[in-house]
């Protein structure tokens, strides 16, 4: 899931930069405050630790492993925020060391899997890891974290032009979803392995919050991940449509001459028409969360 | 190990080596983006691209061939967009993504393989990134391999004792391999806090005192406006002949 660059469309990197910084600095503020320097080590060790635990296989079905991506686990035990910061640390590491994920798309990877990956994974288990639903939300936390990175990462891909028909988005969706649930159900299983060895590990959320409240932030990741997907695929089918119906001939001799001018032109409007809806559509979804932090905010002082 | 090779690579004497940092991270964002907002005459820029960095290569003495086949590592994912762009029936669009990807990926491999990582991280400091996230990643660097060989010690324990056998109730193996991860984990962080004690021990104030102060010299100057000018002339010369 880690995005090369070169896939995604200039607008589109360039918007995932500009949003990663600011949010990365606050991120980075919020895992500094109230830790000492003893953090520094243990995020770092922890980051190793999410590293080496890829060589640590999970047998599921015939023949096939799986292994854990971590952001869930890590957010449950060091918190939220500094989980962030560990996961972008790797994603920094990834990219430079291992040449896995590029460097102008670096702000698109640190958003779907260091922010949204990990904060949609500590969702649930902020909402109702204290009460009768713990180990559903550590699974589901789990899972949603995945997800969650994965339908960004093909919403990014789908915006930049990067062409996927229907079947191709339905089995990577589908495989995406199933390794949303290993990851969900190793993460639950680490948790509970955890627990039995030394149960201070896990973080306690903090208890007293209220189901529908917890539906509705759930819903609105669910509804916002999809939305992009779907809003994504929508003008890129149109626009597809177009291109075999109205100007199929001039797309055969392109075939020759890659990408001349005329082509070029084409898909820089149509960059920047599909760019400003995803702006918007993010813009909506920026929104949609502010609220719904407020609400949670408020009902935490009271 | 994967990690060691660029680690004595990065090591190197040569003029590239000598270089800032900071100068080698501007080039290589001046490169990155001149390669991504191309778009006409891409098979000729790619290859004017591939050889100004093969000569890059040489230039820092680093093996060519290799360095070549270490950025090949982006291609598996590369040529799966690629294979449907071009049943979609875009191959441009393919070659595209192709060539990008493995561009960037050796540009990245040629800054990193001439720059030791902790300098890397110093220049990036320099120029604004978040101290405490590159001390987490320097932390994390130094013990990656060491974490790592730890995983590999409990994954071959595991297969002498019969983990790996047929016929063992798989949903038994899943629970050992969570009962693995999580032992990794109990002892990862011990060993964090044992990290942190030996710092305090030898007087860790909160920041890491580098060695000795980066120093932009003229001669980086210089190096930065022809490596920055180096792609920018070029793919102005490929647009304006073509």
């Amino acid at each position: 899931m880690h995005i090369p660059d070169g896939f995604l469309s200039t607008p589109v990197w360039a918007t995932m930069d500009v949003a990663a910084a600011p949010a990365l600095g606050y991120i980075v503020r919020r895992a500094q405050r109230g830790f000492d320097d003893s953090r520094v080590p243990l995020l770092g060790v922890m980051g190793a630790f999410v590293f080496a635990a890829q060589m640590i296989n999970f047998p599921v079905g015939i023949g096939t492993t799986s292994h854990l991506v971590g952001g869930a686990l890590l957010a449950y035990t060091l918190g939220p925020a500094a989980a962030s910061v560990v996961m972008s640390a790797i994603i920094a590491i990834q990219a430079l060391v291992f040449q896995d994920g590029g460097i102008l798309a670096m702000g698109a990877n640190l958003i779907n899997m260091a922010l949204v990956g990990v904060l949609a994974g500590y969702l649930p288990f902020y909402l109702w890891g204290g009460g009768r639903w713990r180990k559903l939300a550590i699974f589901a936390g789990g899972a949603l974290s995945l997800l969650a990175s994965a339908v960004l990462a093909l919403a990014e891909l789908l915006v930049s032009g990067v062409p996927m028909p229907a079947s191709v988005l339905g089995v990577s969706l589908a495989l995406f979803v199933v390794s949303a649930l290993l990851e969900g159900a190793i993460t639950l299983a680490v948790i509970e392995a955890l627990e039995t060895i030394q149960p201070g590990f896990v973080r306690k959320p903090e208890t007293g919050r209220s189901f529908a409240l917890g539906a509705i932030g759930l819903a609105a990741v669910l509804l916002a991940a999809v939305g992009v997907l779907v809003a994504s695929t929508a003008p890129d089918g149109i626009e597809k449509l177009g291109l075999q119906t109205g100007i199929a001939s001039h797309v055969r001799s392109l075939v020759t001459t890659p990408l001349t001018g005329y082509q070029a032109a084409f898909f820089q409007t149509g960059w920047l028409r599909k760019a400003s809806a995803g702006l918007a559509g993010l813009a909506l979804i920026y929104g949609a969360c502010l609220l719904i932090g407020r609400a949670v905010a408020r009902k935490r002082s009271v | 190990m994967h990690h060691v090779v660029l680690e004595r690579w990065s090591q190197g004497a040569s003029v590239l080596h000598r270089r800032d940092p900071r100068a080698k991270i501007a080039a290589l964002m001046v490169f990155l983006v001149v390669l991504a907002t191309a778009h006409r005459a891409l098979p000729v820029l790619g290859v004017a691209l591939v050889l100004l960095l093969s000569a890059a290569l040489i230039w820092a003495r680093l093996p060519l061939f290799r360095a070549l086949a270490r950025a090949a590592i982006v291609l598996p994912f590369s040529l799966i967009f690629a294979a449907v762009c071009w049943l979609t029936g875009d191959p441009a669009r393919g070659f595209s993504l192709l060539l990008k990807s493995y561009l960037s990926a050796l540009a990245v491999l040629l800054v990193v393989s001439t720059t030791p990582f902790p300098a890397l991280l110093r220049g990036l400091e320099t120029i604004g990134a978040p101290r405490f996230l590159l001390m987490v990643a320097q932390f994390l660097y130094r013990y990656l391999f060491v974490i790592s060989e730890e995983a590999q010690h409990m994954t071959i324990a595991a297969a002498s004792r019969g983990a790996t056998v047929r016929g063992v109730m798989a949903g038994a193996r899943f629970r050992a391999a969570a009962g693995a991860l999580a032992v990794l984990f109990a002892r990862s962080y011990g060993r964090a806090e044992d990290i942190h004690r030996s710092m305090l021990a030898r007087g860790f104030l909160g920041r890491f005192q580098p060695a000795a102060a980066l120093r932009f010299r003229a001669t980086d100057a210089v190096f930065t406006l022809f490596a920055s000018l180096a792609p920018v002339l070029l793919r102005a010369a490929v647009e304006r002949a073509l």
